[in-house]
């Protein structure tokens, strides 16, 4: 009992700490750093030295390779495409289900379940629905748009994977749009609604305006995860064919773990992925920084 | 002509809403519903007439996609995975979270910022990097090993809840138990701890789900088939027959989503919850 307040108060502190710091120092700071200092090397995972190269490894990600620029490319394709699908679509599901008295929870339950069900999983599920069911309801019935070769052909096989996102995903951004819904005080609605506002009038300037604090959230989220998106393609297309469907994530894990274990490379590869993942998140706090000054 | 003109809009609208959320409800019913069906088939049933019902249902396909992917020992080792790492999050965060929150000062806030920070970090890019880590320590390939990555990677998140809602909580309770000579250790237990319970279940079920149906780290650590988690099996079984025998395949995808999907409508007002509050917080 010999320790000052102040140092016994931060022996306590580091002492309920380590548990958890120790743990995410080795397992998440470590790698993190790890890979920024590899991406710099040309480690590959068998060798026990490796040399530093500089730059070397970015000037080849974003100049010469190919795939990785497809990659890329492709990602922002699917990226532009699920913020916008899923963020109607959850919104549009909201509010459905939120004009409904005795369905609302059984509509609620359904739609949200998918997000219980790894994208592994569903990515099967979808196959067989995108290789079987769908050809075969094309003979039965002739509509014959649906006998696509939904897999193998890049074109279709590029809306395979959205509808496959969107079954998975767009439960969960509705539960956060349902929940910015019922934050929305019924006495505006009806005061704008008194004041001549028609149905949609009041869905503009009172929902839609009381509900972007969760559009904000919902749009960043799919940024987020679509920008990382990888049990979905794997499951679906495993990138194929050929490497048409190739997301970036996909493109780090086959450089490093199938093939050429350019570790180095691919850490390269995987810190490109973090810079944009960053700069998203930091374009996310400012506006909502803003955001809520304004309020 | 007339019931037409005088139906209220109201009602054309009610109708109108009900067919659009009917139509999004088959859509995402239906494909489970068809690898149901279809999991109850013969191979040439599925062949003849796939959105027929099952004649004569039958488990055949459950019971060899039980032997193929060893489903018991494969559930076993999700189980242990996730209860290693869903309880070692809940303790390491909460003690963390906790006393982060009490304790005022630069230090602290250093602190929090850097579990914060990685936040911003997504898996891709620590993957490389934590293959070696893991192989170094030599806990790749078992599921202890890999329950105990997942409590590094899961940790900041829950940290973050913890804190935000220990907030939240009024000090005059620890400050008594003080008083009454309570050591730090047996306040946090005793006391603090079940005051924590509601974010507790938020942390916990976050983490269970994420745990359950993560697919990528179980791929790079589990090297062994004997460790393999539901999925990595599931995965395996499909490569392993390619297009065909989609009738196992089928089984075996439904056995893997069945303990999620009773889980969720045991739970769902309360997963419900969780997510909402995890993805406005985080």
């Amino acid at each position: 009992m010999s320790w000052s307040g102040k140092g016994r108060r931060v022996i306590t502190l580091l002492a309920f700490v380590f548990p958890a710091f120790a743990l995410y120092a080795l397992f998440v700071l470590a790698p993190a750093f790890g890979g920024a200092w590899y991406s710099f090397t040309n480690w590959n995972g068998y060798r026990p030295s490796y040399d530093w190269v500089g730059l070397a490894n970015y000037v080849e990600a974003l100049r010469d390779d190919r795939y990785f620029r497809q990659s890329i490319l492709f990602t922002l394709r699917y990226v532009a495409c699920m913020v916008v699908l899923q963020n109607v679509i959850a919104l549009g599901l909201a509010l459905l289900v939120e004009s409904r008295r005795r369905t609302k929870a059984f509509f609620r339950t359904i739609f949200f379940m998918p997000n219980m069900i790894s994208m592994i999983v569903g990515g099967f599920i979808w196959m067989f629905l995108f290789t079987r069911v769908l050809p075969a309801i094309a003979a039965k019935s002739g509509l014959t748009f649906l006998d696509q070769s939904w897999i193998g052909d890049p074109r279709y096989s590029f809306l395979a994977i959205l509808i496959l996102s969107l079954w998975g995903g767009a439960g969960y951004l509705m539960i956060i749009y349902i929940a910015a819904l019922q934050s929305v005080p019924a006495v505006l609605k009806e005061a704008a609604a008194i004041d001549g506002a028609g149905v949609f009038g009041v869905f503009r300037h009172v929902t839609l305006r009381m509900i972007a604090p969760a559009a904000t959230i919902g749009v960043f989220l799919t940024l987020n995860s679509s920008f990382k998106v990888f049990d979905a393609v794997f499951a679906l297309t495993g990138g194929g064919p050929g490497r048409a469907t190739q997301v970036i994530a996909l493109n780090i894990f086959e450089e490093a773990f199938r093939g050429s274990y350019r570790f180095g490379y691919a850490s390269a590869k995987s810190m490109i992925l973090f810079l944009i993942v960053f700069v998203i998140t930091l374009v996310q706090l400012w506006i909502m920084k803003r955001r809520e000054v304004e309020a | 002509m007339r019931t037409f003109s005088v139906m209220p809009a109201r009602l054309v609208w009610h109708a109108l809403s009900l067919a659009l959320l009917a139509a999004a409800a088959a859509f995402v019913l239906v494909p489970l519903v068809l690898a149901l069906l279809n999991s109850l088939k013969t191979d040439g049933e599925i062949l003849n007439d796939i959105l027929a019902l099952p004649v004569d249902p039958r488990f055949d396909n459950y019971a060899t996609a039980f032997r193929k992917t060893e489903f018991p020992r494969n559930l076993w080792n999700t189980i242990v995975v996730a209860a290693i790492g869903v309880g070692g999050i809940v303790v390491c965060a909460s003690l963390a979270g906790y006393k982060l929150s009490r304790t005022p000062g630069m230090l602290s806030r250093v602190l929090f910022g850097l579990f914060v920070f990685s936040m911003l970090v997504p898996f891709h890019s620590i993957m490389i990097p934590l293959t070696r880590i893991a192989k170094e320590l030599e806990i790749q390939g078992g599921t202890v090993g890999l329950g105990v990555i997942y409590i590094g990677i899961g940790v900041p998140m829950a940290v973050f809840l913890y804190h935000g809602f220990v907030k939240s909580v009024p000090r005059e309770v620890e400050e008594s138990a003080i008083i009454d000579g309570c050591g730090e250790l047996a306040l946090f237990a005793r006391v603090v701890f079940p005051l924590l319970a509601p974010i507790t279940a938020t942390v916990a079920i976050l983490n269970l789900l994420w745990i359950w149906n993560d697919f990528l780290l179980p791929l790079l650590m589990l090297t062994n088939s004997k460790a393999y988690t539901l999925l990595l099996s599931t995965n395996m079984l499909f490569g392993e027959y390619g297009n065909h025998d989609w009738a196992s395949i089928l089984a075996a995808l439904i056995m893997t989503m069945a303990p999620a999907i009773v889980f969720y409508l045991l739970l769902q007002r309360h997963i419900m919850r969780g997510i909402a509050e995890g993805a406005v917080k985080g």
